[in-house]
């Protein structure tokens, strides 16, 4: 019972930052329509330009986190510009054209960074507590708060903003929203730049969990995609139940089957995802031929 | 609902509009006019181009020519999403309302042109004066009303926006006779007040009720213009509507 | 053709001379680059030719390697015997891999392929049989009589043997029956499962094909490196995989191998830049997929269609030419029922697209079935079809319970259909679509291509032979090797018409054939109908134009907001209130100005009359 409830709480901030990837992700698919496989490799970079700023800069960790946000949130607009000509045409070419900014990225953070990659220490030197014999560390604490934050920040966005309705427009039906004088393309850029924003921000937590190297983005990534698939594509709160979920048999699966706990991981997801293609919040689109 | 509260209604003129998909052409150079108040029908067979016409006149797909003139100003390279600026409003073909949203914020976007403000709210309400049933399902996702209610809706949208000429593509559709009574009464009610209509329509009664003239197309070109009084009379009308 | 079998003469002679021009290093990256040529293959069959997103290419490279690996080093297999075993192991994992995409496609299979090759690296990286990071080292080199293929210039023969044999049976795969389909799955699964395509078998062997070369490549670079290690089968690795498919083209197998040839020999010739060389890759992906989506290969098509453009070049003037009937069949005798709805209900979300609808048909009847638009038409053809699902009811053809089969189960039963929004496959030429249509054999016929080729040959040679009839027929001999999406809207709707008989159904499901046509185009439809139904085929249509339902049809079904408001001749269904009333709006006909409809005789009189 103890280990359980230990396992749940290691997964839960994993499971927060993978819900921020998710989201991001989301975000942008539900938008654009466009899956973005250079998202994980957003993150990464959000992760080294919030490390490099933290560490060398020595400007506070918040700070240091809004400035990866404008830089990705930067990338995003180029990528959206880039692949906009491919819009509503050729779904799998966008989706390679993704991934060859994905290299990209890969190839930039190891010319700017180098190939070694860093520790990045916590903000926070409290230390873990106890509470009912489960040890907590306080970052882990931060990063389930700020997730928190970017969830509720996003849905009154969408929910309560009139640019946010035009988004959530512009993506429902492009040309309804056009015929309502919705620029379509502007939304859709800030959407690609608010999904950058949100993947810089997962990046930079993760960065005094994890180490930060080129290959983060791999990692954390296609995690966070999976969260996406599981919560339902496009759903904001699939994204955060998908992944919660994904952390949390993450962590128990390094628990159990130490090595081997990535295999398992996707394995487990494979499965689930036979069973539910559409997610637990999405809609049916698996068509019958 | 007052029409025209952007200023006074101009007379809509299109000129040798043309539409071509990859080569195969769609529409070829047609022309028509929409007077101020007036209400113009477009009719055909399916296939005969005339969703292609309305697209093509509010930008929503690419001309291979022509010119549109609303009210004397050239509207020609006006962006489709900047066309409701210039106080036309569209109501598209199968409604195509934002489905995950509720009826409210459907409604809403349709001001997405002008600030939300209380002239919004004013007009909000003489929307549901005008559609009750938008009124009592306002926190509905809009994906969630009926066929004829998701009518009401886009037909609702659009006069959020205080258009001065109403672009409307098949309204009827997949509508049942009583319902198809009630779009008609609405329409007919926003032609008193002087709104500019301009009608794609199959069904007779909707079409020869609402306007005052008609163009037959015909395989991407005007095979006939009239008023609707002598068109609904003329025996290849009939061919249109039963097809003989 | 002269000049294209000198050519391929030159190519043989010149990679038989190759080793004798090159040093040692050299050879050795040649031989890698062979074996990255046969992955891009795989990938290329997967991705380009059958459009299933397979992001586990490099895992099934690595099955191979490693399989090799393992079975030479821990179980004491010689080389031959451990490749005879991982070749059949990687073709194994691609059909596990493979599975997911029964239930998906495009991105999401592109995510689940991806997270399985990341679980294959995590399992390779710390499993203790696959020697964990460091890896297995140690296989043997693989023994030939006479031949020592430890030296890496006589591997290469052995390679370009292997690789010649594997570009040549890719090619020979596209270029017939399965490939076909496999390309017509691409391009549109939803119109080849109609056409008669299992659907699932068909990714299912896509995956095959894809691990069967990764299964290849893996053999060949455990016997040329003899060692294995996970950072091999990195995923950086697969998405420069994908780069040289992208790059070399993905649709042509040719294009692949270009690309994987051209790309490794970049990359070494950068190997000191290796970083920068990276994100060179990155940037020509992007720019291909915006630019030059059919890759290197696809170039020579676009230079040639630009220039035959400038130079306002047209080909000879291609034409329509009329139909030939088909000889008249005996007509059915007893006109048995051939199709059945009862009390069909379909929900979408709010909307009731279909309720209760029932209907019968009889073989050797042309059935119209009409409504305004949004009645519910096309929704009953695709319950009937097998695109959709009824949400209560049944459907029955040919004597079965069909409510819950699949298009490509109905279509191989005798049932064939047509599309309002015209469903060509665009990739496929004239003749092409046709041939899919045309080609009854089941996919599990495809034992023939790993053991009998020429019986496959013979086959594609007789299909040809049908298709040409086909064509003749319908009058599209001048369109055989056109692309369908050039062709004016009226041909289009003939080669769908063609496509479909080519079935030889017992039943033709037309969805609005006439609509954009004009005057001759639909009396030239009216009397392909006529004949059609006379060899004794049931023609079901949906058309919007009463007039050319009325002249065609013995009977005729009226459905109105998804309910059948009336069905009888077409003069008891013209004099129906309650088909007025939808039609026209109301039954008072007066208000509105209407003359009172005509009655079928009328419209009879007028279809006849020469015009």
């Amino acid at each position: 019972m103890q280990e359980t409830l230990q396992t749940l709480v290691g997964g839960l901030s994993l499971g927060a930052v993978y819900a921020l990837v998710a989201m991001g992700f989301s975000l942008v698919y539900r938008t654009m329509g466009l899956v973005n496989f250079a998202h994980a490799d957003i993150a990464m970079i959000g992760a080294y330009t919030a490390s490099t700023f933290y560490l060398t800069v020595r400007l506070p960790f918040a700070a240091a986190m809004a400035v990866a946000i404008v830089v990705t949130g930067a990338i995003g607009l180029v990528i959206e510009r880039v692949l906009r000509p491919l819009e509503n045409k050729d779904f799998d070419l966008m989706l390679i054209g993704t991934i060859g900014f994905g290299i990209v990225l890969q190839a930039l953070a190891i010319i700017i960074w180098g190939t070694t990659g860093r520790a990045v220490p916590s903000p926070l030197d409290a230390a873990p507590f106890t509470v009912l014999g489960i040890r907590v560390r306080t970052y882990d604490l931060l990063v389930m708060a700020v997730a928190a934050l970017a969830v509720v920040g996003l849905g009154f966005f969408l929910s309560r903003t009139k640019r946010g309705a035009a988004m959530q427009a512009a993506a429902l039906d492009h040309e309804a929203a056009t015929a309502v004088g919705i620029d379509v393309g502007r939304s859709n850029a800030l959407a690609f730049a608010i999904g950058a924003g949100l993947a810089a921000l997962a990046g930079g937590l993760v960065g005094p969990m994890l180490y930060v190297d080129a290959s983060l983005g791999g990692a954390l990534g296609i995690k966070g995609f999976a969260a996406a698939m599981l919560g339902g594509f496009g759903s904001i709160h699939g994204a955060v139940v998908g992944g919660i979920a994904i952390g949390v048999l993450d962590s128990y699966a390094a628990g159990h089957f130490q090595g081997y706990s990535v295999l398992v991981t996707f394995l487990v997801f494979t499965v689930a995802i036979m069973i539910r293609p559409m997610g637990i919040f999405g809609e049916r689109t698996v068509s019958r031929a | 609902m007052k029409a025209a509260d952007t200023g006074p209604a101009g007379t809509l003129t299109v000129e040798d509009l043309s539409v071509h998909y990859g080569g195969v052409r769609a529409v070829g150079s047609i022309g028509f006019t929409v007077a101020p108040g007036e209400s113009v029908g477009i009719i055909g067979a399916n296939g005969a181009g005339k969703t292609s016409t309305l697209k093509a006149l509010m930008g929503l797909v690419p001309r291979s020519g022509g010119r549109i003139t609303l009210g004397g100003r050239d509207l020609t390279r006006v962006r489709a999403r900047d066309m409701v600026r210039h106080g036309i409003g569209y109501v598209p073909e199968g409604r195509h309302v934002f489905s995950g949203l509720s009826v409210e914020k459907n409604l809403m976007l349709g001001a997405y042109s002008r600030p939300w403000n209380d002239g919004t709210r004013r007009r909000l309400d003489e929307v549901h004066a005008l559609f009750p049933v938008l009124g009592e399902m306002r926190d509905r996702p809009a994906g969630a009303l009926s066929g004829g209610q998701q009518q009401m809706l886009a037909i609702g949208r659009a006069l959020m926006a205080g258009p001065r000429l109403l672009v409307l593509d098949e309204p009827s559709m997949g509508l049942s006779p009583k319902l198809v009574g009630s779009i008609l009464d609405v329409l007919l009610k926003l032609r008193e007040e002087g709104m500019s209509l301009l009608l794609v329509e199959q069904n007779a009664k909707l079409t020869f009720g609402v306007t005052s003239s008609c163009v037959v197309m015909e395989n991407g070109e005007v095979a006939m213009t009239g008023t609707s009084a002598e068109l609904s009379r003329d025996p290849r009308v009939r061919e249109v509507y039963l097809g003989l | 053709m002269k000049s294209r079998s000198a050519a391929l003469v030159t190519l043989i002679a010149g990679a038989c001379v190759l080793p004798y021009g090159l040093g040692g290093y050299t050879i050795h990256v040649v031989d890698i680059a062979l074996i990255h040529a046969l992955l891009a293959i795989g990938l290329g069959l997967a991705m380009g030719v059958s459009g299933q997103i397979n992001l586990a290419q490099v895992a099934f490279f690595g099955v191979g390697a490693y399989g090799v690996a393992v079975l030479t080093t821990h179980y004491g297999y010689g080389f031959w015997a451990a490749a005879a075993l991982a070749v059949p192991a990687t073709v194994a994992t691609g059909l596990l891999v493979g599975v997911p995409a029964l239930r998906m496609q495009s991105h999401y299979l592109g995510i689940v392929t991806l997270g399985l090759a990341l679980g294959f690296i995590n399992w390779i990286t710390n499993a203790r049989i696959t020697g964990g990071a460091d890896g297995i080292s140690g296989i043997p080199v693989p023994t030939l009589p006479g031949v020592d293929l430890s030296s890496e210039y006589l591997y290469y023969y052995l390679e370009v043997a292997v690789f010649a044999l594997g570009l040549l049976f890719g090619l020979f795969v596209v270029h017939t029956s399965l490939g076909r389909r496999l390309r017509a799955m691409r391009d549109d699964s939803l119109a080849a499962g109609a056409m008669g395509a299992e659907i699932p078998y068909l990714r299912m062997t896509a995956f095959v094909l894809a691990s069967l070369y990764g299964g290849l490549a893996g053999v060949l670079y455990g016997g040329l490196i003899r060692y294995v290690a996970p950072e091999t089968f990195s995923i950086g690795n697969m998405f420069i995989l994908l780069a040289m498919v992208i790059i070399g083209g993905r649709r042509s197998l040719v294009g692949c191998v270009v690309g994987a040839v051209g790309l490794t020999l970049v990359r070494e010739w950068l190997s000191d830049f290796s970083t920068y060389a990276q994100l060179g890759y990155g940037v020509v992906v992007v720019l291909m997929v915006v630019f030059a989506p059919t890759g290197l290969a696809g170039i020579p098509a676009r230079v040639r269609d630009l220039y035959r453009r400038r130079a306002g070049h047209h080909e000879a003037r291609a034409e329509l030419r009329p139909f030939t009937p088909y000889p008249p069949a005996a007509p059915a005798t007893g006109q048995p029922v051939l199709l059945v709805a009862e009390s069909v209900t379909k929900q979408f979300r709010g909307l009731r697209a279909l309720d209760a609808v029932s209907l019968t048909v009889r073989a050797g009847e042309i059935r119209g079935i009409v409504g305004p638009n949004g009645s519910g038409k096309t929704t009953l053809f695709n319950v009937i079809s097998g695109f959709y699902r009824a949400t209560s009811g049944t459907v029955g053809f040919a004597g079965d319970d069909t409510t819950t089969a699949r298009p490509y189960a109905l279509s191989l039963a005798g049932m064939a259909r047509t599309f309002q929004n015209l469903r060509l496959f665009g990739q496929l030429t004239v003749r092409e679509n046709v041939l899919v249509a045309l080609d009854r054999t089941r996919t599990r016929a495809i034992w023939q291509y790993a053991v009998w080729q020429p019986g496959v040959l013979a086959r594609e040679r007789r299909l040809r032979a049908r298709a040409d009839e086909v064509l003749e027929r319908y009058g599209l001999t001048d369109f055989a090797e056109a692309d369908p999406a050039s062709l004016p809207y009226g041909i289009q709707r003939r080669i769908e018409i063609a496509r479909a008989m080519a079935a030889r159904p017992r039943l033709l499901l037309l969805d609005e054939p006439a609509a954009g046509l004009n005057g001759e185009e639909v009396r030239q439809l009216v009397r392909i109908v006529r004949s059609i139904r006379d060899t004794g085929t049931t023609v079901v249509l949906i058309e919007h134009n009463m007039g050319l339902v009325m002249s065609l049809c013995e009977r005729i079904t009226v459905l109105s907001g998804g309910r059948v408001i009336a069905e009888g001749t077409p003069d008891e269904v013209v004099a129906a209130p309650e088909v007025i009333e939808a039609y026209l709006g109301d039954s008072d006909l007066t208000e509105a100005g209407l003359p009172q409809p005509p009655t079928a005789e009328e419209v009879r009189r007028t279809e006849e009359a020469p015009s």
